[in-house]
């Protein structure tokens, strides 16, 4: 998209006081660094462009923004002085308003009732609205940020841009100075597009600020001010657009330091083919996916979070219908629901294991066993005992640590419940396993000990397609890669072009 | 759900324990009504009562162990009672006409499955939510019961029919034998068939039940009908106990059902709960309401202690689980 | 990325057709198969039956719409209704009555909404406790006996008319108003939506959801309460199970109606047809001498087609 926006020229960061200043924010999760030491000044009437990889920092930044986290060390500053953020009530007092993604809107309410809810003029009659105030007052407001709609529209009938905008009024009406947007073209086309930057420009000029998270090139040149990009948790420069190119950003967000060496033993020869996917498309966003993976060969799907990669996934394991395309497995087509696929020898490792993976409320035991109850007792006859050796098995084999098959699986730790997912298909004896994020929430420990697995898995004769957002781990764990953008396919790397690189120029979006 | 790993900490509970103590409460909940009563009443203790008890208690169980199968799956059928209602009609009039009980049995049994099929199949195929669709069932059932009796009774059955609820064997009712023997196949069933650990998987967590390859939708069909079916179970030793059958005889099945189904611990979200907690369920639920009788306290409290109880029993069971 | 365009869902006028088209249906086929049923005296008389059940399906389509349910509706109606014959009886005042049985309604109703709000226990279960209380108070109240000889000023409140309208009628259309003003033109109506459309929409505005639930069930048990005192002039007398599954045609009504169990898409104009269909149905069947079984089975088919049709739109 080139739209030759006429942006208001940046103020001058050295006259003026910055809006809002973070210093030394950081931030930390069990085992994970989210935010380090993360300086960031917000100048009046700026479009501050947050850069940054899959897990970067970005989304943590907009928390602790917003009070949604509460930091664990560093300073706020509002128009120079020192502030508190540690509750969304905190940062809405100081005129922060986020436009989420999934809208904070009431469907079946009107723009007007939507905007001012919970503050509506109060009409004559106790308890009643003055339905001419509201709807004046809206259209104000909408005038006001260049939208032209009638306030006594009902949201649901609006599209996601839109709707955008009424998320937009609310804000604004609230008196909200600082603006935080989350990917908001994602889901926009080319003309819904160019009506939200014309109203950033507009914002701009009344001296709203706004941090933009984007993964397009063309908007970060276009709309962006300033750039600060993100990688591991901290922040690596900040830029202005003109004094940097395309590729030299890429550079910046790539090179996440590698915490560790992944083991792993490249087969000299893949073996034969076990998966072969044909012009797959489904309704959740996909299409005319080709796909292969053969026995012993690790295969990366990579691409930025909503490209499709868990929905190629779920797709494959039939947990998402599909519209057309054909899926070959070891030899023979196959479709329908995951308990087709999972008897055929297909395995998924969902990316939400808490939601998707586990049932948390039963035993490890349990739990370990239940894809594979067909399997171990053909007669339909279940026996506890030998379902438990079973368990102790795969307990010893995966050194899972929990005091017995009988514990609960929610009170074991993440790289433990992963061994659990992973466990049961084991035990079902899958022939391909689908990873989808297999490292996320888990600590370097426990990461070592699932790439080792999954190593030996493809050394015994299965294979695995593996969905990671962890560039550098697909780098040095997959024999090759695909990288997605936008539901497609974008393009293939072998072994010897698979750099962080390569895969972000691929994902990212430079149309 | 999230809240259980923030406990990570906590010290490791084995969950056998767990089930084990609140096994040991309402084994002691039974144990102390049992005293109290005895205490309060001379002829509690009296071999009438007592076998009176447990026959009382065998009706409400037949109906309420194919609900907890329905209700391990995060489900429930308010259509039960319903059920026993059309079933006891249908099977009555077959042994009627044809004079066979073996017939009336088999028609019974075949009624209240299909019955509860239906009710898989709006929850499945049509993904009506299982409590209103089975509500919807409810009326439509009770309808067609009213309208097939057009106010008739049916009476007087074959001598040999009536013994399944009325006759002893070795000094016990048969019904109690029934129940028994329902108490081993539903325990079974639900601890040592793979359907069972399936049913049990699907109610923890639907969503990692299908994604680990279980069939979801046929177990869940199976899982009403077999309530179904033994909604036709309850039917038949009603209508043999009774020796009569009108329309009216399931409005007052459901709720005990329920109640019995909740107070044996069987959780209203899914997954935890036992066909033999249920039988206790049953129990403390029919010596409850017997106490009330042997008191004197008029039939007219039942549905009023009853709803007391089934409110008390879910806000206990979420209780016990916002703690886990 | 999905080409974002503007999806245009029908708006509620959109939807006249659907309950519409039942009822005309449904006018055309009893006009022609039942004898008698365009007469105005009968025509008349359905609209007069309407009138409990719409007094109880316009609140259970903000109770509905906020993705709960309340079966204990016809009993806690039930309930009321004996209530006011009792102390109408007692009393010799229609007035006292109808405040017992509005008291009475007001409270189930408010045990309904604390139980469903902050034991946060499913409105399903949670009323079908209620409902096995409010029968068994009925039973008790009664000692399953009818409650005979209420002060006729109770019954003439059913067969009264007011400009020549019959009074029920009247209150049913003032009812209405009540909540087409309540649901569309008030902050609590604005919430309600909300309610069911998106919760943290309410948190973030610095509302309290909860107590807004507990108002929408205790508006429920105060309708049942009133209605309770129409219920008792029509019978001339309180019965201990005059109501009870009446909640079943509220919800018809509702279903029917259009209004949706999700997102908080509710639509009074849509239950107040709907109401009229079902009352349509069943008079029509009497007409053509089916028995009331027949008429409830035929109900619940059209409930369960209605939620068949709502999955289906909810999913599109």
């Amino acid at each position: 998209m080139s739209t030759a926006l006429q942006m208001a020229p940046a103020p001058n960061e050295v006259t003026a006081t910055p809006l809002l200043e973070l210093r030394g924010i950081s931030k930390e999760f069990p085992g994970v660094k989210a935010l380090d030491d993360v300086s960031f000044a917000l100048y009046p009437g700026e479009v501050h462009m947050l850069l940054g990889e899959n897990g970067a920092g970005k989304s943590s930044l907009m928390k602790v923004l917003c009070g949604a986290y509460k930091a664990d060390a560093g300073e706020f500053f509002h128009k120079g002085e020192k502030v508190t953020i540690t509750s969304t009530a905190d940062a809405q007092k100081l005129g922060i308003a986020v436009i989420f993604q999934e809208f904070s809107l009431v469907p079946y309410l009107d723009i007007a009732q939507n905007i001012f809810l919970g503050r509506e003029p109060k009409g004559r009659i106790p308890g009643t609205i003055d339905r001419r105030k509201i709807l004046a007052d809206a259209k104000r407001l909408l005038d006001m940020i260049g939208f032209d709609i009638d306030p006594s529209v009902i949201v649901n009938t609006l599209g996601v841009a839109q709707q955008q905008m009424v998320e937009i009024a609310k804000a604004i009406s609230q008196n909200a100075r600082i603006l935080v947007m989350d990917e908001p073209t994602a889901a926009l086309s080319d003309r819904e597009t160019e009506l939200l930057f014309a109203l950033i420009a507009r914002l701009k000029a009344d001296g709203v600020s706004i941090v933009y998270i984007s993964h397009r090139m063309a908007e970060v040149f276009s709309l962006g001010d300033r750039i600060t990009v993100l990688r591991d948790g901290r922040r690596i420069d900040g830029v202005r657009p003109a004094d940097v190119t395309p590729d030299q950003l890429v550079r910046m967000m790539v090179g996440r330091t590698v915490d560790m060496t992944y083991p792993r033993n490249f087969a000299d020869k893949p073996g034969e083919l076990l998966l072969q996917v044909k012009g797959l498309t489904s309704s959740s966003g996909i299409s005319d996916i080709n796909i292969e993976v053969r026995r012993g060969e690790i295969v990366g799907l990579c691409g930025l979070v909503g490209s499709g990669r868990s929905e190629v996934a779920r797709a494959i394991f039939g947990a998402d219908p599909t519209t057309s395309g054909e899926i070959i497995f070891d030899g023979k087509p196959i479709s329908g629901e995951p308990d087709v696929a999972a008897r055929r020898g297909i395995a998924l490792i969902p990316e939400s294991r808490k939601s998707e993976g586990l049932a948390l409320l039963r035993s490890v035991g349990d739990n370990l066993v239940v894809s594979a109850l067909r399997k171990l007792f053909p007669s339909g006859l279940f026996d506890p005992r030998s379902g438990q050796r079973t368990a102790d098995g795969l307990i010893r084999q995966l050194r899972i640590a929990t005091p017995s098959a009988r514990q609960t699986v929610g009170l074991l730790s993440g790289g433990n419940q992963q061994k659990v997912v992973i466990g049961k298909w084991l035990a079902a004896g899958a022939k391909l396993f689908i990873f989808d994020e297999p490292t996320r929430g888990i600590d370097v420990g426990a990461k070592s000990e699932i790439f080792a697995l999954i190593d030996r898995l493809v050394a015994e004769g299965a294979a695995a397609l593996m969905i990671s957002s962890e560039q550098v781990e697909i780098c040095h764990v997959c024999d090759r890669a695909y990288v997605m953008r936008e539901g497609r396919v974008a393009g293939h790397l072998a072994r010897n072009e698979l750099t962080e690189e390569n895969i972000v120029r691929l994902g990212m979006h430079h149309a | 759900m999230t809240d259980i790993t923030k406990d990570a900490l906590s010290p490791p509970r084995s969950f056998l324990s767990q089930d084990a103590i609140q096994l040991f409460y309402r084994l002691l909940a039974v144990f102390l009504i049992c005293a109290a009563l005895a205490m309060l009443n001379d002829s509690f203790l009296s071999l009438g009562n007592i076998l009176n008890v447990l026959r009382q208690a065998s009706l409400t169980f037949f109906i309420a162990s194919g609900l907890t199968l329905v209700v391990l799956t995060a489900g429930l059928d308010l259509s039960v009672g319903a059920n026993v209602a059309l079933s006891a009609c249908v099977a009555g009039t077959v042994i009627h006409t044809t004079g066979s009980p073996t017939l009336g049995i088999l028609t019974g049994l075949a009624c209240g499955g299909i019955v509860g099929l239906l009710n898989g199949v709006m929850v499945t195929a049509l993904r009506i939510p299982s409590f209103i669709a089975t509500y919807g069932m409810l009326w439509v059932l009770n309808g067609l019961t009213y309208w097939y009796m057009a106010g008739e009774t049916l009476h007087g059955f074959p001598a040999g029919f009536r013994q399944i609820g009325s006759g002893y064997l070795f000094g016990l009712p048969i019904p109690v034998y029934l129940l028994l023997v329902f108490l081993g196949i539903g325990t079974l069933f639900a601890q040592r068939t793979i359907w069972g650990q399936e049913i049990y998987a699907i109610g923890a967590n639907p969503v990692a039940a299908r994604l680990s390859g279980i069939p979801v939708a046929r177990r869940l069909l199976l899982v009403y009908a077999v309530s179904g079916t033994m909604a036709g179970l309850a039917s038949i030793i009603f209508l043999s106990r009774l020796n009569s059958a009108e329309a009216d005889i399931g409005e007052s099945l459901t709720l005990p059902a329920i109640a019995a189904v909740l107070i044996g611990g069987t959780s209203l979200f899914g997954g935890v709960g036992t066909v033999f907690g249920t039988f206790i369920g049953a129990l403390i639920l029919t010596l409850v309401l017997n106490g009330m009788n042997l008191l004197s306290v008029s039939a007219n409290w039942q549905p009023l202690v009853t709803g007391i109880i089934v409110i008390l029993a879910v806000w206990l069971d979420m209780k016990t689980r916002r703690r886990t | 990325m999905r080409e974002a365009a503007v999806v245009s869902q029908p708006n509620p006028f959109q939807r006249i057709p659907g309950v519409a088209i039942v009822l005309v249906a449904l006018i055309v086929l009893f006009g022609a198969i039942a004898p008698g049923f365009l007469s105005a005296a009968n025509l008349s008389n359905v609209l007069v039956q309407s009138t409990i059940l719409t007094m109880l399906a316009l609140p259970m389509t903000l109770i509905i719409m906020t993705e709960g349910l309340d079966l204990s509706m016809g009993a806690v109606l039930t309930l009321t209704s004996l209530c006011v014959a009792i102390v109408s009886l007692a009393t010799q005042s229609m007035l006292l009555g109808l405040c017992a049985g509005i008291a009475v309604g007001a409270a189930f109703g408010t045990i309904n909404g604390w139980l469903v709000a902050i034991l946060g226990i499913p409105p399903f279960v949670a009323t079908l406790g209620t409902l096995g209380m409010a029968q068994g108070l009925s039973l008790i109240v009664s000692d399953g006996q009818s409650v005979v000889g209420i002060p006729h000023t109770v019954r003439d409140i059913y067969s009264a008319t007011l400009l020549g309208i019959p009074v029920p009628i009247v209150m049913a259309l003032v009812t209405y108003a009540a909540f087409h003003g309540l649901l569309y033109h008030t902050r609590f109506g604005s919430y309600v939506f909300a309610l069911g459309g998106n919760r943290e929409a309410l948190r973030y505005a610095g509302l309290s959801p909860n107590r807004l639930l507990i108002a929408v069930y205790a508006i429920g048990g105060t309708m049942a309460g009133i209605a309770g005192l129409l219920m008792t002039a029509r019978m001339n007398s309180g019965h201990p199970t005059a109501g009870l599954g009446l909640e079943f045609d509220a919800i018809a009504a509702v279903a029917v109606g259009g209004t949706s169990f999700e997102r908080g898409n509710g639509w009074l104009l849509g239950t107040l047809l709907g109401v009229i269909a079902v009352g349509v149905l069943r008079n029509g069947l009497n007409l053509i001498s089916m028995p009331s079984s027949v008429q409830v089975a035929s109900v619940g088919v059209l409930v369960i087609v209605a939620l068949f049709l709502d999955g289906l739109r909810s999913r599109a």
